[in-house]
């Protein structure tokens, strides 16, 4: 029900449906149709950047800025792109922030880029980021398409940074780097969590845990 | 056709202010990234040749660091980097030595401490390594570069070659190779030695 909620939403906007509502599309991005733990898009960085905490906050720094970036451009564009070019387009403007963010980081963090590696230049493939130009932002006014942006892009970085918050703390005994009070002196950390495995099982878990928390039916309240 | 010549317009404007922008953030960024990837090479060699210099040097302090301490020689096709400590610092004069071969899946770049005396190791440091996490990534672990501080280039016949293996028992130069990481530990154990081979056959 939730999904047929959220099609309606897209599809028939412009009529006045939830057209305008920020605080809804906030929520349904966000939470009620999170892009990781519900539409499972983008999850290969959320595998692959999440052995650290801090690794995990940039990259959702990151698909926050690309993606209010490139809905806002979208949007701006949508009545002046030619319909058959739009996803080139897209690509083209999504690519352009994506390739901004990395440059930004190459210059001024220096050591977070190295350990991204070619994670940041992949937010181009993400699909969480195409998926909302080309399902939110080419029918939607600039301001509520960044609003989605936001939402999805703080959908992602929120189950990002709960995946890699647990991965480093069972994998390396540490959070941010730093020993945990209490914790560190006797835990022996746990090196699957660093690896591929990890990845998967704390992503299947939290996808679990998401699901189980927002039950199969949708919230009525909104 | 005019719906054909709209949108090559389209793309060709939508073309170029992408390309203008990058173009701008490119070469703004740049000076930046380039002291980065200088303090990067500059911090490897300072930290393998044992140059005490304070952890949160920007990328410009790195630099400076480098310059007032590091010389760089060149013997026959050996380029080295040589530290003279000041003499009331106590800190041994060491020589470092670049490698790099193949690993298991890229490249693998580094350096070779040594005393003064060009036979025993006093660091070894890789700077560039794609090998598995966890795995053969466990060469940029501090535990697996500190196994080598103090080792001999020499076996005890006094040949040349440095011996990575699980192997039991003990000698001036072996170290502990990584469990589940062989691949990477012989190829890495092969582009010291060929390091080592040039070392020796220069001081000769």
């Amino acid at each position: 029900m939730a999904d047929n909620k959220q099609m309606v939403c897209m599809t028939c906007e412009p009529k006045g449906l939830c057209g305008g509502k920020g605080l809804l599309t906030l929520k349904e991005g966000a939470w009620a149709n999170n892009p990781l733990a519900i539409q499972v898009l983008g999850i290969c960085s959320a595998l692959a950047v999440t052995n650290r905490l801090e690794n995990s906050l940039v990259m959702g720094a990151a698909l926050i800025f690309v993606c209010v970036g490139s809905n806002l451009l979208v949007s701006l564009l949508r009545k002046v792109t030619p319909y058959r070019f739009r996803m080139i387009a897209e690509v083209a403007i999504i690519a352009t922030f994506v390739i901004l963010f990395d440059q930004f980081l190459k210059a001024f963090y220096w050591d977070m880029s190295k350990q991204l590696g070619p994670y940041v230049g992949l937010i181009i493939t993400n699909c969480i980021v195409m998926g909302r130009a080309e399902a939110f932002a080419l029918q939607n006014p600039p301001v509520l398409s960044m609003v989605d942006g936001l939402a999805n892009g703080l959908g992602y970085a929120v189950v990002l940074a709960i995946i890699g918050f647990f991965r480093e703390l069972l994998g390396a005994g540490e959070i941010l780097g730093r020993e945990v009070p209490g914790f560190s002196s006797w835990y022996t950390p746990n090196q699957l969590m660093i690896l591929a495995p990890g990845a998967f099982f704390a992503l299947g878990i939290v996808i679990g845990i998401f699901n189980w928390i927002k039950g199969p039916e949708p919230e009525e309240k909104k | 056709m005019k719906n054909n010549v709209y949108t090559l317009f389209y793309a060709g404007v939508l073309g170029t202010v992408c390309s203008l922008l990058l173009t701008a953030a490119a070469s703004f960024t740049k000076p930046y990234q380039q002291a980065n990837a200088e303090a990067e090479k500059n911090r490897n060699i300072l930290g393998v040749l044992h140059v005490p210099y304070p952890a949160e040097s920007s990328s410009q302090e790195l630099v400076k660091i480098y310059k007032d301490n590091v010389r760089q020689e060149q013997k026959g096709e050996l380029k080295m980097y040589r530290y003279v400590p000041p003499k009331d610092s106590g800190n041994e004069e060491t020589v470092a030595v670049g490698f790099e071969g193949p690993g298991l899946w890229g490249p693998v770049k580094g350096f070779l401490a040594l005393d003064k005396d060009m036979r025993t190791i006093r660091g070894v440091t890789f700077y560039e390594q794609e090998e598995t996490p966890g795995l053969g990534g466990e060469i940029a672990a501090s535990w697996f570069q500190e196994q080598f501080v103090g080792k001999s280039i020499v076996d005890q016949a006094g040949n040349p070659g440095i011996i990575i293996s699980s192997s039991e028992g003990q000698a001036p130069n072996k170290v502990d190779a990584i469990s589940g990481a062989t691949m990477t530990c012989d190829k890495v154990q092969a582009m010291l030695n060929e390091a080592i081979k040039s070392i020796v056959e220069e001081k000769q």
